[in-house]
């Protein structure tokens, strides 16, 4: 039943996503009409490069670890834990409450990367003459995997801050990571921002797979970590 | 095989080098009803916390079930057969009375939906009502259906009745000492509400600094308690070496007051012996002896 409990505590934030895409399309939708053919791929690879990651950001910040730590700033400031104790009381390692708290919120991560790429194809004339359905999935695919970096690091936070810090951590840090990716040279398969922009499969044609493997593997390291200090955690 | 349900041994605790638990020593016997007694900070809700595998030792040891609980891993066996209610009564604001019902029976296989039914009947706890519509009385109320509905061997329970009129508190200790006479669980309780504890408990620990002073039965502790008046002829008595056991004494005017933790019959032996000294001798109630031992520590 926990995941009812994770369901419950995101469902909103996940219907103000996916929401949110409509917006977003818009722009994706007039860039899509008025751009002609030798100018489509430039404007959808500005369009994948800047405002995808960015919406992707934001994504992970929010959908990430709601009430894994703290409920609220005002409770946090007080020494007060909220409803966590309730939870704590439960007969339940703190491994399995952290998966699957981390895992809903992963899974509808990934919807939302899933209905904005879904809906790229299909509201983007001149992208959908360029870019076949199994492009599409291969970019929702190298998305879900590259974003996982973001949402893990973001799940590592949540274990230490309440949730307002969190998504201002997490932002901070996704900068971060993206100037250390657009400044330095990284080796390619470090290279996560890249992976999400312009060597993402509709923009470049290929997967980036070194550059999933490594995202995935990050992420399991930066669940490990949030586990390990979930564990050790008092309240 | 222990009789002790819990048990700790040099329980030491700080935070930040403030120290809130100083080698507490807890035994609370199987199918007891426990009144866990302290003033604020003494060292309860870090003692429950711990016990829970929220709050991780510094040195000493803890047993719950003959479980040592180390950690919030080593405990989470141990919770399946307690009940808990929380000091501040926080549930989840975005569930309603029965989604949090449905959310909890899952996890506990001894769940008892007659006891569930009978509480949301006697507690008249909407089941459609969001948990923030809820007051804090209510809230209580919901924690307690929560805690005992587990079917739990073991109840633990800090400041139960927090926030619920006397009528319904009447309520809530009547059905606790119930289930303990009907199914024999052990229950181990927080409050600062003495006279309840006097009415339900059975045994009582007062915890004073993070150590326990008292500890025991509560009709032995207040059999071995008693109040002397020592009533002297003149405004000065002669000075007297009180045997051991006299733990208070205090003047005012021509009347002496002792309070005996044990030893009672000496100490009025040797008030009779103050030349043209009257000698009372007074039971006591669980407030005297809470009073005088946070005083005195």
């Amino acid at each position: 039943m926990l995941w009812l409990k994770g369901w419950l505590e995101t469902r909103f934030r996940l219907l103000f996503m996916l929401i949110f895409t409509a917006p977003l399309l818009f722009v994706m939708h007039s860039a899509g009409a008025h751009a002609t053919a030798s100018s489509v791929s430039g404007r959808v690879a500005g369009l994948v490069s800047h405002v995808i990651p960015f919406f992707i950001v934001f994504t992970c910040a929010f959908l990430a670890g709601a009430g894994i730590a703290t409920q609220t700033s005002f409770q946090a400031s007080k020494g007060l834990h909220g409803s966590a104790l309730f939870t704590l009381s439960m007969p339940v390692r703190r491994l399995r409450l952290l998966a699957v708290r981390a895992g809903i919120g992963w899974l509808e991560t990934s919807a939302v990367i899933g209905v904005l790429c879904c809906e790229m194809w299909l509201e983007i004339p001149m992208q959908r003459a360029g870019v076949t359905p199994i492009e599409m999935f291969e970019q929702a695919a190298t998305l879900i995997a590259c974003s996982s970096v973001i949402y893990f690091l973001s799940v590592l936070l949540a274990t230490m801050l309440d949730d307002q810090w969190r998504v201002r951590g997490t932002v901070l840090a996704s900068v971060g990571i993206w100037v250390l990716c657009t400044q330095l040279s990284l080796p390619a398969f470090a290279d996560i921002a890249h992976g999400i922009g312009e060597r993402s499969p509709i923009v470049a044609h290929t997967i980036p797979w070194n550059v999933m493997a490594f995202s995935l593997g990050l992420s399991a390291i930066l669940f490990f970590a949030a586990l390990k200090i979930a564990q050790r955690r008092e309240y | 095989m222990t009789d002790f349900v819990i048990e700790t041994h040099q329980l030491c605790k700080s935070f930040k080098d403030q120290p809130a638990l100083r080698g507490l020593d807890l035994h609370v016997q199987a199918g007891s009803i426990f009144g866990f007694l302290g003033r604020n900070g003494a060292g309860k809700t870090t003692t429950i916390k711990t016990l829970m595998g929220l709050l991780r030792a510094d040195t000493g040891s803890a047993h719950v079930f003959g479980v040592p609980v180390t950690d919030a891993d080593s405990a989470a066996g141990v919770r399946r057969r307690i009940g808990f209610v929380t000091e501040d009564k926080e549930l989840y604001p975005y569930m309603t009375v029965e989604q949090i019902i449905r959310f909890t029976r899952p996890f506990f296989p001894s769940w008892r939906r007659d006891l569930e039914q009978r509480y949301l009947e006697m507690f008249e706890l909407p089941k459609a009502r969001r948990i923030p519509d809820l007051s804090k009385g209510m809230r209580s109320k919901l924690m307690l259906l929560l805690a005992i509905a587990r079917g739990a061997e073991l109840l633990i329970l800090d400041e139960p009745t927090d926030g619920l009129d006397p009528a319904a508190t009447e309520d809530v200790l009547r059905e606790l000492v119930s289930i303990t006479g009907s199914s024999g669980i052990t229950i181990f309780f927080s409050s600062h509400q003495l006279s309840e504890v006097e009415l339900i408990a059975d045994h009582v620990g007062i915890v004073d600094q993070g150590r326990m002073v008292v500890s025991g039965c509560l009709d032995d502790l207040k059999a071995r308690h008693q109040r002397v008046h020592v009533v002297l002829e003149s405004g000065e008595g002669p000075p007297v070496r009180w045997p051991e056991g006299a733990e208070s004494i205090r003047q005012e005017g021509r009347v002496v007051s002792i309070l005996c933790s044990h030893n009672a019959d000496a100490i009025v032996e040797q008030a009779q012996s103050i030349p043209g000294a009257t000698v009372e001798r007074f039971p006591v109630t669980l407030k005297e002896i809470f009073l005088e031992h946070a005083r005195s520590n």
